[in-house]
C-alpha cells in the first residue's frame, strides 16, 4: 500500500500543514464519533432543502450529529475509493446504483444484514442493482428511468395518433409521417459516456439483446443508425448528452425524445403539449429501460457500533414516511409499491412512470456487478462508430464484444 | 561562501514546497503504474507488483496510436497558432494607441472564464443542429459541418477551441517582451533603412528569441495537459476521434464506473516524459545558444 | 486608424464572450433554436438567481485567489531572487525540477493531495485549496521572477553591499522594488490560475462550507439538468471583477520578461 504517513509527517515537520487541524472529516479512530458525516451526489439541495432536514431528522433519532457533503456524481465514486483507503469514508453514503456492485468488490460496502437495514419493502427489480451473491448492500431511495416524451402538436399536424406507436415498425413509420410534414423526428444521446450506454439500453434490450453478447442486440444499433441516415434523427445526437437532446426537444420542432423522469418539471415549463409512451419494444409491449437512481448504503467503519447507528439513519432515510418528500424533490419515482400509489394519486401523470419504473431492468442486474461497467464500455464506443459511419453496426458489436474480455 | 549559504538559505522554502506538495503525488502515479491494482487491492492494500505489464497493456492497445498522435498534432498545432496570433497581437498592441492599454486587459477575458463555461460556449458555438457557425456558413452558401460529431473535424474543432483560449498568455509574455526591447534599437534600424517587416525579421524576432522559447516550452506543457476543454467538448469522441493521452488517462481513472488506475497513471507517466525531453531539449538548445 | 482596427480584433477575439452573454439571457426554450446574434425574448431569471445564491461563491473565490497570490510570491520571489543574483550551486538543476513540476498532470496532484488531506482531515478548507492551487503558479513565477531578477544591474547590489545591506536587506530594498513588473506579472498569473481553478477545488472542497465560484456553478449542473442560462450568467458575474483587476493591473505590467528563464 501507499507509505502515506510518510510524507504526511514530512509535510507537517516542513510546517506547510502543523496549523489546520480542521476536523472536517472523521480521523480512524475505534470510538463512534459523535458527528456522522452524510455524503450525497446532490449538491443542488441546499442546506434549507427538505433532503437536508430529513438527514439531519434521521441523525437526532439515532443521537448522532449529521455532517452532509454533497458531491459531484461523478467523481463520488473515486473519492468514496480514496477516503476508504484512508479509512475515512463516510458513515452513511448515497450513491448511484450501477456503482453499488463496484463498491461491495472493492470491500467498502456493509451487507444489509449486517447494519439492519432491509429492503425487502423495495421492488425486486430495483434491489438487483444493490445485490452481490445473495446479499443486498443498500436500499433504493428512489428510481427513474427512461421513455419517450412526445409533442401533442407535431404529432397532431403530420397526422400521427401517439398510441400507434407499439413497436418499432409504427414508430418509424410515425417518424416517416413527422418529417414528411416538415419537422423533427426524434432526439436522444448517444454520447460516448454512460449515458449513450444508459440511452441505447432499452432498444438493446427491447430487441432481444444480452448484454454478454453484444452483437445479439445489432438489430437496435440498426435501428438507430437507420434514424440517422433517413434524417429522422439529428447528427447532434452523438455529441448530446441528455440535456441537451432535452433542450433540441424542447425548441418545439422535434416529435419525440427519448428522456428520463427527471425531466417532467421542465416538460411543465416547455410552454407546448406532451405527453409520454413508454419505449416499445422490437416487436411490440414495452421494452426494459435500465433504472437511475442512487442507493443509501452504509460503508464498512472500524467498530460495529458505529456501523449500526449508521444502519439506523439509513433505515429512516429510506422509510416510506420519509422517501417521499426526497422523490417528489429529486422527481423520482420510489422505490416502494405503497409510496408509489401515493404518488400517482397525487399527480396523475406519474402513472406511465410508475409503469416503466416496474418494467424496468438494473444495468448491474442478471449479476453482471462489475462487469457491466467493462461491457458498458466497449458498448458506447460501438454505438458512436457505428452512428458516425466509421464501423457497420454489426462489426462494431462484434469489435466491441471481442474488446470486453 | 556566506553568499552561497545565503543563496540556498532563500531557496530552503522553495525546496520544502517542491518535495512536500510534489514528489508525493508523482510518487503515488509511479507506484499506482507499476502494481496491478484493482478496486479491492485500492482500498485494502496488497496490489502485486506487476513492473511494466500496464505500460506494455498501454502500449499494446490501438486507442495508444491515436492519441499520441491526436497529441502531437493537437499540441503543435496549437502552439503555433496561439504563438503567431499572440505575437502578432502583442507586436500590434505595442505600437501603442488611444484604448491600447484597455483593448489588451480586454484580450485576456477569455482566461477569466471557467474552462467548463468556455468549452461549453464552444461546443454551443459548433453544434450541427443549431449553432452560430453552421448558421454562418449557410449564409454563405456553405453546407454545414459537423465539427463534433464527425471524426474527421472533432480534433479541428477542439484544437480552434484550444488556440483562442491559449492567445491571451502568449500575448501577455510577449508583449511583456517587446517592450523590454530598447527602443534605440528600433530607431537605429529604422534609420539604416529598413521597412517594417525588415525591421521584424532581422531585429526584433532575433532579440525576442529568449522570450519566445520560455513561452512557447510553457505553451507546450500547458498544451500537453490539456483536458477539460476536450473532455467537455467531445469526451475524446466521436469514438475516439479526438482523444489525446490526456483526456485519455482521465477515461481510463475516471470516465468509468470501474477506475483502472493502473493504466491511467501509466498514460499519464508517459505524457510526463514526454514533456521532460521537451525540456531537456530546450535547456540543450539554450546552452548551445550561449556558447554560441 | 489603429484604434479601429484595435477595437474590430478585440471584438472577434470576444466574441464567444458575447455569446455567453447571449446564452445567458436566453430562455431555455429557445436555447437550441436556429441561433440568433441577440436574444430576442430576453430573460433575466438566471442573474435573479445567481445574485440571489452566488455572492458567498464570489467572496470565496476572492479569497482563494488572493491567498495564492501571497502563497505564490512569499514562495517564489526568495527563490528567485536567490537564483538570479546569489546563484547558488545546483540552480539549474533546481530549473529543470521546476519545469518537470510544472509538466504533472492537474489530475495527478490533485489525487496525490486528496489522499494527504483526507488523512490529516484538512479537506475542504480555503487553506488547504489555497495550498493545492499554488502549485499552479509556483513554477511559473520563479521562473518568470527570476529572469526579471536577473535584469537588475548587479553593480546596483554591489553598492548596496557596501553600504552594508545584507542579502535580505538588498533583496526587500532594492532587487524587490526593481522588478515591481515581474512580481505584478506573476501575481496576475496566479490570481488567474486559482480564480479559473476548477478541479482542485471539485476534488478537495467540494463538500466544504466555503466554496470557489468554479463549483458554484455547478449547482446548475445536476445529475440530469443542466440550467444554462445561470450557468453563463454566473460567468459573466464572475468575469467582472476579474476584469476590472487586470484592467488596473495591466498598467503596472509594462516591462517584461527579459531572458530564458531556466538560464543561470
Amino acid at each position: 500500500m501507499f507509505p502515506a504517513p510518510v510524507p504526511a509527517r514530512l509535510l507537517a515537520a516542513l510546517g506547510l500543514v502543523v496549523s489546520v487541524a480542521a476536523c472536517s472529516s472523521t480521523p480512524a479512530t475505534t470510538a463512534t464519533p459523535d458527528t456522522f458525516s452524510v455524503w450525497d451526489p446532490y449538491p443542488q439541495f441546499t442546506a434549507e432543502s427538505e433532503w437536508v432536514k430529513t438527514i439531519e431528522k434521521c441523525g437526532t433519532e439515532a443521537g448522532v450529529k449529521i455532517q452532509r457533503q454533497a458531491y459531484d456524481t461523478t467523481d463520488l465514486t473515486s473519492k468514496v475509493l480514496l477516503a476508504a483507503q484512508q479509512r475515512t469514508a463516510p458513515q452513511v453514503l448515497v450513491v448511484d446504483n450501477p456503482v453499488v456492485s463496484t463498491l461491495v468488490e472493492a470491500g467498502v460496502l456493509k451487507a444489509n444484514s449486517d447494519v439492519g437495514l432491509d429492503a425487502a419493502q423495495v421492488s425486486p427489480n430495483l434491489v438487483a442493482a444493490g445485490t452481490v451473491e445473495g446479499q443486498t448492500y443498500g436500499v433504493p431511495i428512489g428510481a427513474n428511468t427512461l421513455a419517450l416524451y412526445y409533442n401533442k402538436a407535431v404529432l397532431a399536424a403530420a397526422g400521427v395518433d401517439p398510441a400507434s406507436v407499439k413497436d418499432w415498425d409504427s414508430l418509424n413509420a410515425a417518424l416517416a409521417k413527422v418529417k414528411a410534414a416538415g419537422k423533427k423526428g426524434i432526439t436522444f444521446s448517444a454520447i460516448g459516456t454512460e449515458e449513450g450506454t444508459f440511452q441505447f439500453l432499452p432498444w438493446f434490450w427491447g430487441a432481444g439483446g444480452k448484454l454478454t453478447d453484444l452483437p445479439s442486440g445489432k438489430a437496435a444499433l440498426e435501428l438507430w443508425k437507420s434514424w440517422l441516415d433517413n434524417g429522422y434523427a439529428p447528427n447532434s445526437v452523438v455529441n448530446n448528452t441528455q440535456t441537451t437532446s432535452w433542450q433540441e426537444f424542447a425548441t418545439g420542432e422535434y416529435a419525440f425524445a427519448e428522456n428520463g423522469t427527471w425531466q417532467l418539471g421542465n416538460a411543465k415549463k416547455a410552454g407546448f403539449e406532451y405527453g409520454v409512451i413508454p419505449v416499445p419494444g422490437r416487436t411490440g409491449g414495452t421494452a426494459p429501460a435500465p433504472t437511475g437512481g442512487e442507493f443509501v448504503t452504509v460503508p464498512v467503519q472500524d467498530n460495529k457500533d458505529t456501523e449500526a447507528k449508521a444502519g439506523r439513519i439509513a433505515s429512516c432515510l429510506t422509510a416510506p414516511d420519509k422517501v417521499l418528500a426526497a422523490d417528489t424533490a429529486l422527481t423520482y419515482i420510489s422505490a416502494v409499491p405503497s409510496v408509489q400509489q401515493q404518488q400517482v394519486s397525487a399527480q396523475a401523470d406519474l402513472a406511465v412512470w410508475v409503469e416503466a419504473v416496474k418494467n424496468a431492468k438494473g444495468r448491474t442486474g442478471d449479476n453482471l456487478g462489475t462487469k457491466y461497467p467493462k461491457i458498458s464500455q466497449p458498448l458506447w464506443g460501438a454505438v458512436q462508430a457505428a452512428l458516425t459511419g466509421a464501423k457497420a453496426p454489426e462489426a462494431a458489436l462484434r469489435d466491441a464484444q471481442a474488446a470486453v474480455k | 561562501m556566506r553568499a552561497r549559504l545565503a543563496g540556498w538559505a532563500f531557496l530552503v522554502p522553495l525546496v520544502a514546497y517542491l518535495v512536500g506538495c510534489y514528489a508525493y503525488p508523482l510518487f503515488t502515479n509511479v507506484d499506482l503504474s507499476i502494481r496491478g491494482y484493482t478496486v479491492r487491492s485500492f482500498v485494502h492494500g496488497g496490489a502485486p507488483l506487476v513492473g511494466f505489464a500496464n505500460y506494455a497493456g498501454v502500449f499494446g492497445d490501438p486507442t495508444f496510436r491515436t492519441a499520441l498522435v491526436n497529441t502531437v498534432l493537437f499540441t503543435l498545432v496549437s502552439l503555433f497558432f496561439q504563438y503567431t496570433i499572440g505575437l502578432a497581437a502583442a507586436l500590434f498592441f505595442a505600437r501603442g494607441f488611444r484604448l491600447s492599454a484597455t483593448l489588451r486587459a480586454l484580450f485576456l477575458v477569455p482566461w477569466l472564464l471557467p474552462l467548463i463555461v468556455s468549452a461549453s460556449t464552444w461546443a454551443w458555438l459548433l453544434n450541427s443542429e443549431s449553432g452560430l457557425v453552421n448558421a454562418a456558413l449557410k449564409v454563405v452558401g456553405l453546407g454545414p459541418v459537423n465539427w463534433l460529431t464527425s471524426p474527421d473535424w472533432s480534433l479541428v474543432s477542439v484544437t480552434i477551441a484550444n488556440i483562442w483560449i491559449g492567445i491571451p498568455f502568449n500575448l501577455v509574455v510577449l508583449y511583456s517582451g517587446l517592450q523590454n526591447i530598447p527602443r534605440e534599437v528600433h530607431e537605429a534600424s529604422a534609420l539604416d533603412g529598413a521597412s517594417g517587416w525588415q525591421t521584424f525579421w532581422h531585429v526584433t524576432f532575433p532579440l525576442l528569441r529568449p522570450v519566445s522559447a520560455i513561452t512557447l516550452l510553457l505553451g507546450l506543457v500547458y498544451t500537453l495537459k490539456v483536458f477539460d476543454v476536450i473532455w467537455i467538448m467531445t469526451k475524446g469522441g466521436p469514438s475516439g476521434s479526438s482523444t489525446t493521452l490526456a483526456t485519455w488517462s482521465y477515461e481510463l481513472g475516471f470516465g468509468n464506473m470501474l477506475p483502472r488506475f493502473g493504466p491511467s497513471a501509466a498514460v499519464g507517466n508517459v505524457l510526463i516524459l514526454i514533456a521532460v525531453v521537451a525540456g531537456l531539449l530546450y535547456i540543450r538548445l539554450q546552452r548551445r545558444q550561449e556558447l554560441a | 486608424m489603429r484604434t479601429a482596427v484595435g477595437v474590430l480584433l478585440t471584438a472577434l477575439m470576444l466574441f464567444p464572450v458575447y455569446w455567453m452573454i447571449n446564452v445567458s439571457l436566453t430562455p431555455l426554450s429557445d436555447m437550441r433554436k436556429a441561433p440568433s446574434l441577440i436574444p430576442v425574448h430576453p430573460t433575466t431569471e438566471g442573474y435573479e438567481q445567481v445574485l440571489r445564491e452566488q455572492m458567498p461563491y464570489l467572496g470565496t473565490s476572492l479569497l482563494v485567489a488572493l491567498g495564492t497570490v501571497v502563497l505564490t510570491l512569499a514562495l517564489a520571489a526568495p527563490a528567485a531572487y536567490s537564483l538570479a543574483k546569489l546563484r547558488p550551486a545546483g540552480r539549474r538543476a533546481l530549473g529543470f525540477v521546476l519545469l518537470v513540476a510544472q509538466m504533472i498532470p492537474g489530475i495527478i496532484m490533485a489525487l496525490g493531495f486528496y489522499g494527504v488531506y483526507v488523512k490529516l482531515g484538512v479537506t475542504n478548507t480555503v487553506w488547504g485549496l489555497v495550498l493545492a492551487d499554488s502549485t499552479i503558479a509556483v513554477p511559473f513565477a520563479v521562473l518568470i521572477l527570476t529572469s526579471f531578477m536577473a535584469s537588475v544591474p548587479d553593480e546596483v547590489l554591489q553598492a548596496a553591499t557596501i553600504d552594508g545591506a545584507g542579502p535580505w536587506r538588498s533583496f526587500v530594498s532594492v532587487v524587490l522594488p526593481a522588478s515591481r513588473n515581474g512580481v505584478v506579472t506573476a501575481a496576475l498569473f496566479s490570481f488567474l490560475w486559482a480564480w479559473s481553478d476548477f478541479l482542485f477545488a471539485a476534488t478537495l472542497d467540494s463538500g466544504g462550507r466555503l466554496q470557489p465560484l468554479t463549483l458554484g456553478i455547478y449547482r446548475y449542473i445536476g445529475n440530469n439538468n443542466q440550467e444554462w442560462n445561470s450557468i453563463m450568467a454566473t460567468a459573466v458575474v464572475a468575469s467582472v471583477p476579474a476584469t476590472v483587476l487586470i484592467v488596473v493591473a495591466q498598467r503596472y505590467v509594462a516591462a517584461g520578461v527579459t531572458s530564458g528563464a531556466v538560464k543561470d
